[in-house]
């Protein structure tokens, strides 16, 4: 996704993870660890000119 | 375009309409069951893990807040100002605009996007009771049915994973934002490539 918004042209494109997600039942956050799943805060602006 | 190169596009082209079926199935649920078992958490405990005041939570129509279903606090870094236009991308049940609709004050505007029309019709009936405006458009994030140019604040929450064509996707909200105008959004994202079984699920693309 990061990427995605610099090749769009966004700037100050930022990125944190958001801490606490995660998801209900086991047999998915098992899945979602083992392929580094993870919910993530972006901010990004569009340039002014 | 070879042969294969068609045939996969179809089955590509079979698979999104499957999957955006599943998804507006699954949200659906959400809204009109919030008290079902999903593979998420959602609802007031969702929110307040994430942050959400608890005045917003509150004070926002109870059916708004049962049926949320974001990922984490668009809200924590949107710095919303009174009198700014918001898209809150993937509007659900409202919650997300009525918050910002709160922060933006009678000057501002707040538009919905969905995919569903009832979810729209919901959010719209869930801010009129919140005291606040939200016109919700129903359409894809693919497309945004929006100008060029015309919102200062994108605000997404667990919506954009969604799409088969998330690149599409990120280029439309450059599109629609004003020069200057930023986004907040929350969303899921894998650090490894998901196998291809786990893509062709939609069961596992509406979770």
């Amino acid at each position: 996704m990061f990427g995605l918004l610099e090749d769009a042209g966004f700037k100050r494109v930022r990125s944190t993870v958001v801490p606490g997600f995660t998801f209900r039942k086991q047999s998915t956050r098992d899945a979602a660890e083992a392929y580094g799943v993870k919910a993530v805060l972006f901010t990004a602006q569009k340039p002014a000119t | 375009m070879t042969d294969s190169a068609v045939l996969h596009a179809e089955e590509q082209g079979s698979l999104e309409a499957v999957i955006k079926g599943e998804v507006l199935r699954m949200y659906q649920e959400v809204a009109e069951h919030p008290e079902g078992e999903f593979h998420f958490h959602h609802g007031r405990l969702a929110a307040e893990l994430f942050g959400y005041e608890r005045e917003w939570l509150d004070r926002a129509p109870p059916g708004a807040v049962a049926s949320f279903a974001g990922v984490g606090n668009p809200h924590l870094r949107s710095r919303l100002q009174p009198g700014e236009t918001v898209l809150d991308l993937g509007s659900g049940a409202g919650l997300d605009s009525i918050i910002a609709a709160w922060q933006v004050g009678p000057t501002g505007r707040v538009m919905g996007l969905d995919l569903n029309p009832t979810m729209c019709r919901k959010a719209e009936a869930h801010a009129a009771a919140s005291g606040v405006r939200m016109a919700c458009h129903e359409g894809r994030m693919e497309d945004i049915p929006l100008p060029d140019a015309s919102v200062d604040v994108v605000i997404s929450n667990g919506v954009i994973n969604l799409s088969f064509r998330k690149r599409r996707v990120i280029h439309e909200l450059f599109r629609v934002l004003k020069p200057g105008g930023r986004l907040s959004i929350t969303d899921i994202v894998s650090a490894k490539q998901l196998s291809q079984s786990i893509v062709n699920d939609p069961k596992l693309w509406a979770s």
